[in-house]
């Protein structure tokens, strides 16, 4: 692509000045779609140097540097051991190992894609996402934060939890986008429903959640309630690769079955 | 016949050097400083250029050539690679005041790197007078506006071209009265299908390349399937001697019929002409999507009579096909919907096929594999299943009632030919029956049809479908060979004959081999080139294993006769009284080696070069035939189905090569999967593709077809060499039926129209509900 | 700009516009093994090995490449003659195109994975498309490969 400029900044500081200097100032996750969405840049900055590229035990929590691929978060003990491996399962769906070894945890948060398939099943783990200058917020606040950030995604936090979980993507062929991705997590006693791709970025069916949270048992029925009310509660549209009465199906059908699976 | 080296497992010639990086593709042989050549391309479905002003792009440092329709010759041609002359409308000038879809040729130019050349593209100002495009096929005909108003554009020979009519081509044949007999059936079908406009997506995007060589000659390198029909058209078009030019083709990635027609040919041989630079073009991957070709999409209309106990009678196939912005291909395509379909049910009383082919605002449509039998194989096969159920009978049944047998014939051949009539042949060769059977056995047809319940929302089902090709244009379809002797006793062959991956590099020097005795090291073969190989019609219609199979084989047994002849010489005996066992000559108590022979040959005694040429033509067009059978387990909440097991068995002749010809099955099945299951064409209300991208066109992974099974029948077709009939397409034509056969059979929901997705089907549940 | 980097065993030093991609570049260089067939990071053709690992050359910017190692076929002859002779056993040779990229991942697959399963060869090679040989010779012969070398 056409740019003027390649600038491997020595610190966080320095990359901040770059990008609040000017719009065409491009920040690089693993840049492999970068060419798709812009056709020339100013200065194209790489944060490789800047220490971003470990996955850290917290403790309590597992961090994750921006910068790390998604292949490296595949292959991540650590995160495996977080929910049954929901994150590992989602991840390992994206695009094939050579893609993964190119892209970054950083770049699929920051973009907020709607068709991402890790957004979903973090948004139902217990996410924070970090930003330089200092700023953290829960991911479910960062994806419905309108207005521009200019701030740079340094590290994505994910509670450590144990519990059954579920993950679904429905596609087409291996290599495709989602149609929609469930994820659903019992996460300590709480469930956890998020539905993405619909074709709008994961969200958490909150009322759902609400239902099913207040309930003494899971009865059958009530999960087919729930499904029923996850299928409409959420924003779901028409694009080239389903209708949205087809999304709607597709979403009442795996919240049942995620429902069954996680109660078991 | 005991074969050596025919029908043995042989490595391809070229596998393990393309594997390990050699340069072999077209941009591998470009020019280093070749300039770079970019086109401008119409945003817009149907507009005619008002003004166009290159002067900014012409001044811009490092750009060396713009061209716009002002500055080409006005010659209209068609860009398919085929006979001449062309059953296809000379209905395309290399640029023109026209823009007929988007993505269409508006500008060129030339630059010497891709930057700037970009650049020069954003400086070209174009002004559109944008007209209202013809967006529906099914609207297109007699439509008011007309894709195709200006002067110049012809037919080569009546093909029912009416461009004020929207109409390209046209086609109508019938046998005995199909509405009589039709009247006259216990149960009639009348059911209509879509199918739509699959991509090739090869590998290998269209490229090529042009130099001037030191005869001052234009010499093309291109990823074509058709070099001597490239070399005539740009000499036609350009205006130009043949003599003047050299097309040679290289290692090409992948055709499946997209590169049976001229893509950047004309651009770089412009270029390079008027510049006497090497040039280079290479499509972006959006521009093989939106600027090469397509396969033609159709609406087919099948009715089927058949009496109670299971005869068919009847059958009426009326179809309407969208050739896009221009007519390549467009009858030929087209009449083999019926010619390579029909004929599969050769008992009936009468048979009508019929219909137009018509111009629309898309994507122009062209060869691909197939090439019509696809499409009317979904819709034929799909429709004998719906007769099956309405008889109550197992659709193997029905189909073991009515299909072609060894022996047999079908009157469909003689009328059916390449774009004109056909010829008449028996079907000396045909296993269906066999096929059938054994596909059966090989998917467990008889535990799993119609399904089996297999969870507490999923279900299996099995479904299948029968197909036919065929092998090379009979009376047209020409191949040649030489095969020259060289000192030590190896030999060159040169042949026309286009490998475009499929392997008729390495299937061709097997035949030699085979009929010199001797090993497939010890001929080296050199394909493509039209100033050092004989001619060839291009790898298309199935024809390099029958047709330059053939013509190999001749060359090598009229080699064989004079190298017998020369060793009788030289041991002074009686040419009978030699035996050759492809190393050596023994007669009486006398031996001489062939490498001895020809050392003398060249070097000693009586010296000259043995070479020998020859040519082939084929008379018939022996079909290959297969059955194909899947197994799929289907969500019958969502829709969503998993392709489980695909069976093919194959009636091919003799498989010249048994690991190729099962290559070219099976890549033909996942391909014909992809069209049934997985690629869906997209265009905005505007006339844009949006599926112009491997994003959003989902062509089939490894993990998208769990199991493939393919066999091959016993079969011997006396006309092939060795046996052999050709294999390249048949693989593609039966998944579109038996996938939507097997979801039918899984749900009952009947599809109509492809791709067969997941959303569909659940609609289909949802209106049963 | 200058990008450095370990090519093939050598440490080289190419000069290249900051925005140009590690398939450009490595073409421009001569190392023609490496196929450009998508550009847009879907269909494998032109993986190459960064530090042993795949990674798609045609969307994978060169000047990231600094201070690493990026191996291309050129530079795994004896593995790839090998690979090839597997290949050819199954027939699964046709077009060739995305062979070379196929190659280098196999030759990470064997790096990387001990005892793969069925479905864990055919996941670490989903991301090479072929649309010539229908995938189940490769994967044969992908199989037998990693059988003669266990």
């Amino acid at each position: 692509m056409e740019a003027n400029r390649y600038l491997r900044p020595a610190t966080l500081e320095e990359a901040h000045q770059i990008l609040l200097q000017d719009a065409k100032n491009v920040l690089l996750g693993g840049g492999l779609w970068l060419k798709k969405s812009t056709s020339s840049a100013n200065a194209l900055v790489d944060l490789s140097t800047l220490g971003l590229g470990a996955i850290k035990d917290l403790g309590n929590a597992v961090e994750v540097g921006a910068m790390v691929s998604l292949r490296d978060f595949e292959l991540s003990p650590l995160l495996k051991d977080i929910q049954g491996g929901i994150l590992i399962e989602a991840v390992g769906q994206i695009m094939g190992v050579a893609f993964r070894n190119g892209a970054t945890i950083g770049g699929s948060v920051a973009g907020r894609f709607p068709f991402s398939d890790i957004i979903t099943p973090l948004l139902a783990l217990d996410t924070t996402v970090v930003f330089y200058p200092h700023k953290e917020m829960s991911l479910k606040d960062f994806l419905s934060f309108k207005g521009r950030l200019s701030d740079i995604l340094t590290h994505v936090v994910i509670k450590k939890s144990k519990g059954p979980s579920f993950f679904k993507k429905v596609k087409t062929t291996a290599l495709d986008f989602a149609v929609i991705n469930v994820a659903i997590a019992n996460v300590n006693g709480e469930y956890r429903i998020a539905i993405g791709s619909r074709p709008s970025v994961a969200s958490l069916a909150v009322k759902s959640m609400e239902v099913v949270n207040g309930a003494k048992k899971l009865s059958p029925e009530l999960i087919v309630m729930v499904a029923d009310l996850a299928s409409e509660e959420l924003l779901y549209a028409s694009t080239g690769a389903a209708s949205a009465e087809y999304r709607k199906a597709l979403a009442r059908a795996y919240v049942k079955r995620g429902l069954e699976e996680v109660s078991k | 016949m005991k074969t050596k080296v025919v029908n043995h497992k042989t490595p391809s010639v070229d596998g393990k050097g393309i594997m390990m990086g050699r340069p072999a593709f077209t941009d591998d042989l470009a020019e280093p400083n070749s300039l770079i050549v970019k086109v401008l391309r119409s945003p817009h479905a149907f507009a005619r250029i008002k003004k166009i002003d290159v002067s900014k792009a012409k001044v811009l440092t490092g750009v060396e050539v713009v061209l716009t329709y002002h500055d080409v010759p006005r010659t209209s041609f068609t860009r398919a690679g085929q006979g001449y002359p062309e059953p296809s409308p000379h209905d395309k000038f290399i640029l023109d005041e026209y823009v007929r879809y988007v993505g269409d040729e508006v500008a060129c130019v030339a630059a010497i790197n891709e930057s700037i050349a970009d650049q020069a593209l954003k400086l070209i100002e174009v002004e559109y007078e944008v007209l209202e495009p013809v967006l529906d096929f099914e609207t297109a005909y007699e439509n008011k506006n007309v894709i195709h108003p200006e002067d110049g554009i012809r037919e080569m020979f009546p093909i029912g071209f009416e461009p004020k009519k929207n109409v390209a081509a046209a086609y109508d044949m019938h046998i005995g009265d199909v509405e009589e007999a039709l009247a006259k059936c216990d149960i009639v079908v009348d059911e209509t299908y879509y199918t739509q406009a699959q991509a090739h997506a090869m590998l290998e995007p269209h490229t090529a390349n042009a130099r001037l060589d030191y005869h001052n000659r234009l010499v093309i390198y291109t990823s074509t399937q058709t070099p001597y029909h490239v070399r005539r058209i740009i000499s036609q078009t350009l205006d130009m001697p043949i003599s003047k030019i050299r097309v040679i083709k290289p290692r090409v990635g992948g055709g499946f019929g997209g590169k049976q027609a001229l893509h950047s040919e004309f651009f770089v041989s412009l270029v390079t002409l008027k510049t006497k630079k090497p040039s280079k073009m290479i499509y972006s991957r959006q521009e093989v999507f939106e600027s090469s070709y397509t396969r033609h999409p159709m609406r087919m209309r099948m009715r089927i009579g058949a009496m109670k106990d299971g005869t068919i009678k009847a059958i009426d196939s009326d179809s309407l096909s969208d050739t896009g912005a221009y007519g390549e291909h467009a009858l030929t395509v087209f009449m083999i919907t019926g010619s390579k379909v029909l004929p599969l049910y050769n008992k009936v009383d009468a048979v009508h096929f019929g219909g137009r082919v018509v111009y629309t605002n898309h994507v122009s449509a062209g060869a691909f594999r197939g090439y019509g039998a696809i499409q009317g194989n979904f819709a034929l096969e799909s429709a004998i299943d719906v007769l099956a159920k309405k008889l109550s009978i197992d659709p193997l049944e029905l189909r073991r009632k009515n299909m072609m047998d060894e022996g047999e014939t079908s009157p469909i051949f003689a009328i059916m030919g390449e774009g004109t009539e056909g010829t008449a042949m028996d079907m000396d060769t045909c296993k269906l029956r066999y096929c059938l059977d054994r596909g059966a056995e090989l998917i467990g047809w008889k535990d799993k049809y119609p399904f089996v319940k297999a969870g507490p929302h999923k279900v299996r089902a099995v479904g299948m479908a029968i197909a036919m090709q065929g092998s090379g244009i009979p009376y047209i379809d020409m191949a040649a060979a030489t095969i020259k002797l060289n000192d030590d006793g190896f030999y060159n062959l040169t042949v026309g004959a286009t490998d475009i991956g499929q392997g008729s590099d390495t299937v061709i020097t097997q035949i030699v081999a085979e009929a010199l005795m001797t090993t497939v090291d010890k001929v080296i073969i050199y394909s493509s080139d039209t100033d050092l190989t004989p001619f060839d019609v291009g790898a298309y219609a199935s024809s390099t294993t029958y047709v330059s199979g053939n013509a190999a084989l001749k060359a090598a047994l009229k080699m064989k006769g004079m190298l017998i002849k020369e060793a009788a010489n030289y041991l002074k005996v009686k040419e009978e009284e030699i035996v050759f066992d492809g190393e050596k000559f023994f007669a009486k108590d006398k031996v001489l080696t062939l490498s001895d022979m020809a050392n003398r040959l060249y070097y000693n005694d009586n010296q000259h070069q043995l070479s020998a040429t020859e040519s082939y033509v084929g008379h018939k067009s022996p079909p290959p035939f297969m059955a194909g059978y899947v197994e799929i387990e289907l969500d019958t909440e969502t829709g969503e189905y998993d392709i489980l097991h695909y069976v093919s068995v194959v009636d091919c002749g003799v498989t010249i090569n048994p690991m190729l010809a099962r290559g070219q099955v099976e890549g033909g099945i996942v391909q014909g999967l992809g069209m049934a299951c997985f690629e869906d064409v997209k265009y905005s209300n505007r006339g844009k593709l949006n599926s112009n991208s491997f994003l959003y066109y989902k062509i089939p992974t490894m993990l998208d077809v769990k199991k493939l099974t393919t066999e091959f029948a016993e079969s011997y077709e006396e006309s092939g060499p060795y046996g052999a009939k050709s294999v390249g397409e048949i693989g593609i034509d039966t998944p579109p039926a038996a996938i939507a056969n097997a979801v039918a059979n899984a749900t009952g929901v009947r599809i109509n129209n492809l791709p067969v997705t997941p959303e569909k089907i659940f609609q289909g549940l949802n209106k049963r509900k | 700009m200058k990008v450095n980097f370990n090519l093939n065993g050598r440490n080289v030093s190419y000069d290249i516009p900051p925005g140009e991609y590690l398939a450009d570049t490595l073409r421009n260089h001569s190392f023609l093994s490496v196929k450009k067939a998508c550009d847009e990071a879907v269909c494998g053709a032109c993986t190459v090995l960064l530090d042993g690992r795949p990674i798609l050359s045609c969307s994978f910017l060169s000047a990231r490449v600094e201070g690493r190692n990026v191996t291309t076929v050129e530079a795994v002859q004896d593995d790839v003659d090998e690979i090839s002779n597997f290949f050819s056993d199954e027939g699964a040779d046709q077009c060739g195109f995305c062979n070379t990229g196929l190659a280098l991942t196999i030759l990470a697959l064997r790096k990387e994975l001990k005892n793969p399963t069925d479905e864990d060869i055919k996941h670490f090679v989903v991301g090479n498309l072929c649309r010539c040989s229908g995938y189940q010779a490769q994967f044969k012969a992908i199989k037998n490969y990693l059988e003669a070398h266990k």
